[in-house]
């Protein structure tokens, strides 16, 4: 019977240095899509990626309360969201699936082959990114996702150096994976 | 794609959603903290039932054994309440801090699940045994429980329906310790992964 304060009202109560925390609709908006590209990336199966969504959000909401304001939200909503997604791959029996698209990953103002070409691009960038190993998977995606150098080793609790050299090796990886495509 | 730079790849992979997608996410994550604060609503409401429900025996029956009884329940009642809060608090703390700590967590929760499941899977048989032992004593007396013997119907529910219960909690125990030896080889592999990929980069 865990009782847990709604987050929306103890961030609006919350006036610290930083600022409220933001209502949890601003947060989805502000950063679902970076849910949604972590959950693809751990997870092919559609309907194990929309199970994986749903617990993303539900520890986002559930750990908000808790979230000290000693990162930034982005920062700490990709520090749940990745580990929540590796607990619950897991959890899975099979290994996950390597290829599979969402339904809808189209994008906005380009004509179609432009399109096909980017979605083609970006299927196989998702594709070889669920290929490497978890240590270089969360190294490059947070690269991906645009966190700089040292918010990723806070994020991952590595030296510098080690960050760089995982990097190096996560780049290599990649890079020959997508060649091979 | 032979193109390979890791800036234009952060563009194609942080392209926006179409707005049907971001429309569909928001759903779902509507849908989800809808149910997350029923859940709580639900909790509290239930706990206070439960323990209203205790108060009014107690002021029903104002004896001490119902006060001592009432006065358990309650405190039972509160301490897995703050028991479960407490094993909330430590999985969401995991979730916000490194990925090893989460994965060591991981490793020793699912290590203790297997062995209290294991030690339950043992002590079923004996027990199984000891009742079997104990209700053939009662039934030959006779007088304990006379229905067993008349009515040949309740008779076997009554005891059939046990040992069915008995063989399902048997079953599900089975496989829950063999899921959760499953799981932890992968925590553990995974952690090996962390671990080699540490040593590696010289920490």
């Amino acid at each position: 019977m865990g009782v847990q304060q709604s987050p929306i009202p103890a961030a609006a109560r919350r006036g610290d240095g930083n600022g409220p925390i933001p209502p949890f609709e601003r947060i989805v908006a502000d950063y679902g899509p970076l849910i949604s590209r972590i959950a693809m990336s751990y997870e092919a199966d559609p309907s194990l990626r929309e199970d994986l969504t749903q617990q993303i959000f539900l520890a986002v909401w559930q750990a908000l309360p808790g979230f000290r304001q000693d990162s930034s939200l982005k920062t700490f909503i990709a520090r749940v969201a990745q580990n929540r997604s590796i607990s619950f791959v897991t959890k899975q029996v099979r290994q996950p699936r390597l290829a599979e698209l969402p339904e809808k990953l189209e994008a906005d103002a380009l004509n179609p082959e432009e399109s096909a070409i980017e979605l083609n691009e970006r299927e196989m960038l998702l594709e070889a990114t669920r290929k490497l190993p978890l240590p270089q998977r969360q190294v490059i995606i947070l690269v991906l996702e645009g966190f700089d150098y040292s918010e990723i080793a806070e994020m991952l609790d590595i030296a510098p150096n080690a960050l760089a050299l995982r990097l190096s090796r996560a780049k290599a990886a990649l890079k020959s994976m997508l060649e091979q495509t | 794609m032979s193109d390979f730079d890791l800036d234009r790849l952060g563009d194609v992979w942080r392209r926006e959603l179409d707005p049907a997608e971001m429309e569909r996410l928001q759903r779902t994550a509507a849908s989800v903290s809808r149910r997350a604060r029923f859940s709580q609503i639900f909790d509290i409401v239930a706990g206070v039932a439960l323990s209203a429900v205790v108060i009014v025996l107690v002021w029903a029956n104002p004896a001490l054994e119902t006060f001592l009884m009432g006065g358990a329940a309650i405190l039972v009642l509160l301490g897995s309440h703050i028991r479960l809060r407490k094993l909330r608090q430590v999985e969401l703390k995991s979730l916000a801090g490194s990925t090893e700590d989460m994965l060591d967590q991981s490793i020793e929760r699912v290590g203790t699940t297997i062995r209290h499941n294991r030690f339950t899977l043992i002590a079923l048989g004996p027990c199984l045994v000891f009742g079997i032992l104990l209700a053939s004593v009662a039934d030959r007396g006779g007088g304990s429980l006379p229905i067993l013997s008349q009515d040949p119907l309740v008779h076997l529910l009554l005891t059939g329906g046990p040992l069915v219960a008995v063989a399902g909690v048997f079953i599900f125990l089975f496989l829950a310790v063999r899921r959760g030896r499953r799981e932890l080889e992968r925590l553990q592999a995974m952690r090996e992964t962390y671990r080699q990929e540490r040593k590696s980069s010289g920490q």
